[in-house]
């Protein structure tokens, strides 16, 4: 049972960390019918920021953090005004691979600064040591993943909230459902744009810094477990933000089982399948439900008109 | 009728595969060309062009299924690794924990093509069932679980980190491993894989160009312009779609089969993400839908190496001058270039070679 509660912990821990780059997905999706492979990098880069100003610099964390948020948003707008608006109004795909390219530029030059020794995350609370934990029940709570689960539980409430009551939110949601009307209802939509990528930075730089800090590092194959927001989205369906959060924690969910499973399941049934097999488990559910729900699980369904 | 290449007074002619005298004339140059040099370049730029026409003939391949009938794949690369495999593992040397049975090459080579056309026809439920982007997720799953097989499967790839050595080439029991005598001349091994990567790449390109001017690459050409369309007209989705894959695997892993050979061993990590990304920056940047594209395409990235290798020669620079590694700088010449050619030139070199050739066709009169 402490096994159970202790994987379904840190399954809902690593969701919560989906669930921040997957919500900047959907909203980008939402706001410009764009998907963004580069989400992931940019979830690195941000890491890789903090890294640079809090470990390199010796700046205090907590400033190179905000710092970091911020810088991070900023490329990621200036990635959207550089490279993004000129494509407005080109086929999806086309857009889809111009972030592929998007994500090989940012993952170059910051492979090229990590080099080849994993860079630390600078630790926010000294006292505290290598991010501590907390055991109840014989259940370790790593501070790092309840911090993650804290994050995005305000990152949805604010970002409910804001799109609910501020005006940019009632702009925001007048764009994604359609832009020319906005257009001409004198809402300025280049400067929503900047702004959906501005948010979908802070939380991608919100998310690297938990998959990085503590004990896991930033190393050249940390994007990779970023990339796992991508199935989530799937799953949840691309144009839903209910979607994405349903979706990483059922990412999060099955990676933290099948890590403490698969041993167990492997000496019963006397198959291997082999190292990180929890890594790949996400790919497979993604498979499982598309077939089943093609749009995903709270997408709408796309209507075509012939 | 001397002298008006452009008339024709019979469809034949006019669908045929070298349609004008330009066109023989500069193919029978290009190939002779080819040929020739490789008597007089050094190993390494042999090694460059031996890639480039093996990429092209997979670059075609991705061609089929993306360019022609318009379905996303990011798992190109898989598809090479697997045909890769499936080479190295029965043309291969064994020992004692890697398997390997030295077969012909005349097994071998056939085999790498078809183990990935069946490969992806059983995966092609999924691309008839998706379409537009969750295709193009889903087959980035499939890079994740393909590179996951081979870098676990040890008894095929070695491991990640350590690898295997590729396929050896003995075609009717003759090993060519060391090169042959023809006649009095010696031709290297290098020579020998260029010579036959040319004959396996004209296949290839007469293949492509036949399935486009056939029924089946109109269909595709149907399916991708609009697929309800095209249901409508009677056009059998599922059928074309999933010999679309089916085909664009087989040229991957024949290719595959090959591409490797030359450097003699294989790493697993070598199929990552980015490697099936250049499949489709090299479709995208030469220009996907055509024939002559994907082969600019290929030319130009691989020999991007070899031109950079130049250049810091050239200015006498050593490669701890510059900020970045080669390899480094290749990468994000070659981001900026899938970026640059999507913003400004969708058609790729294709559309810039095709706007060159209109406008000195209509010289003086060209605006």
């Amino acid at each position: 049972m402490t096994i159970f509660l202790q994987a379904s912990f840190e399954g809902l821990a690593l969701g919560a960390v989906y669930s921040l780059v997957a919500i900047g997905l959907v909203l980008i999706y939402k706001a410009m019918d764009v998907l963004s492979f580069a989400q992931p990098a940019l979830a690195v880069v941000g890491a890789g920021i903090i890294s640079a100003l809090a470990v390199d610099r010796g700046i205090n964390f907590w400033v190179a953090f905000i710092l970091a948020l911020i810088m991070t948003g900023i490329i990621g707008t200036l990635s959207e005004r550089i490279f993004l608006r000129p494509m407005v109004g080109e086929p999806v795909f086309s857009v889809a691979i111009l972030t592929l390219g998007l994500d090989v530029l940012y993952r170059t030059v910051l492979d090229n600064w990590i080099g080849v020794n994993p860079r630390y995350m600078g630790d926010p609370i000294y006292t505290w040591g290598e991010f501590g934990s907390i055991t109840i029940g014989g259940v370790i709570l790593k501070f790092q993943e309840i911090g993650a689960l804290i994050t995005a539980i305000l990152a949805v409430l604010f970002l409910g909230y804001f799109f609910k009551v501020s005006k940019y939110g009632l702009a925001m949601r007048a764009t994604s459902f359609d832009q020319e009307t906005s257009l001409a209802q004198g809402i300025n939509v280049g400067r929503i744009f900047g702004l959906v990528w501005f948010i979908a930075g802070i939380l991608a730089a919100f998310a690297g810094f938990f998959i990085t800090g503590g004990f896991n590092l930033l190393t050249q194959a940390s994007f990779v477990s970023a990339f796992r927001a991508l199935p989530a989205v799937v799953i949840g369906g691309l144009d839903s933000i209910p979607g994405a959060i349903v979706g990483s924690i059922i990412i999060g969910l099955t990676q933290g089982y099948v890590a403490y499973y698969q041993f167990p399941f492997e000496s019963f049934t006397g198959i291997n399948l082999g190292n990180g097999f929890s890594l790949l488990a996400p790919y497979l559910i993604m498979f499982l439900i598309l077939i089943v729900k093609p749009d995903g699980l709270f997408g709408t369904e796309e209507v075509e008109r012939v | 009728m001397k002298g008006r290449p452009n008339l024709y007074t019979d469809y034949r002619k006019e669908i045929a595969i070298l349609n004008t005298t330009t066109q023989k004339f500069w193919a029978l140059i290009g190939l002779t060309l080819l040929i020739i040099s490789s008597f007089f370049f050094s190993q390494y730029w042999m090694y460059l062009i031996t890639t480039a026409l093996l990429t092209a003939v997979a670059a075609w391949g991705l061609n089929i299924v993306s360019g022609f009938a318009g379905q996303i794949s990011l798992a190109h690369g898989a598809f090479v690794g697997i045909g890769t495999y499936v080479s190295a593992v029965l043309g291969g040397v064994g020992s004692s924990y890697i398997r390997g049975y030295e077969l012909d090459m005349l097994i071998w080579l056939p085999l790498a093509g078809i183990v990935p056309a069946i490969i992806g026809l059983i995966i092609s439920p999924l691309a008839v069932r998706l379409k537009g982007l969750n295709l193009g997720l889903v087959t980035l799953g499939l890079v994740f679980i393909a590179s996951y097989i081979f870098s676990n499967w040890n008894s095929v790839t070695g491991g990640s980190g350590i690898g295997r050595k590729t396929a050896k080439l003995k075609i009717f029991g003759i090993d060519f491993n060391d090169g042959f005598y023809a006649g009095s001349y010696h031709i290297e091994k290098d020579q020998f894989i260029f010579f036959l990567s040319l004959i396996l790449f004209i296949f290839a390109g007469i293949g492509v160009k036949n399935l486009m001017r056939s029924k089946i690459g109109r269909a595709y050409a149907a399916i991708r312009d609009r697929d309800i369309a095209a249901e409508a007209i009677g056009i059998n989705l599922y059928r074309f779609k999933a010999s679309a894959f089916a085909l664009s695997s087989f040229y991957a892993g024949v290719a595959g089969s090959l591409i490797f050979v030359m450097s003699g061993g294989v790493d697993p990590t070598q199929f990552n993400l980015v490697y099936s990304v250049t499949f489709i920056a090299i479709v995208i940047v030469g220009g996907a839908g055509t024939v002559l594209g994907p082969l600019f395409g290929a030319a130009f990235f691989s020999l991007i190496p070899g031109v950079i290798k130049y250049f810091l020669h050239f200015f006498g620079t050593t490669a701890d001058q510059v900020p970045l590694h080669p390899t480094q700088i290749e990468r994000l010449v070659f981001g900026l270039l899938l970026i640059g050619f999507l913003i400004f030139e969708s058609r790729g070199l294709w559309g810039i070679w095709f706007r060159l050739r209109n406008y000195f066709k209509a010289w003086p009169f060209s605006y």
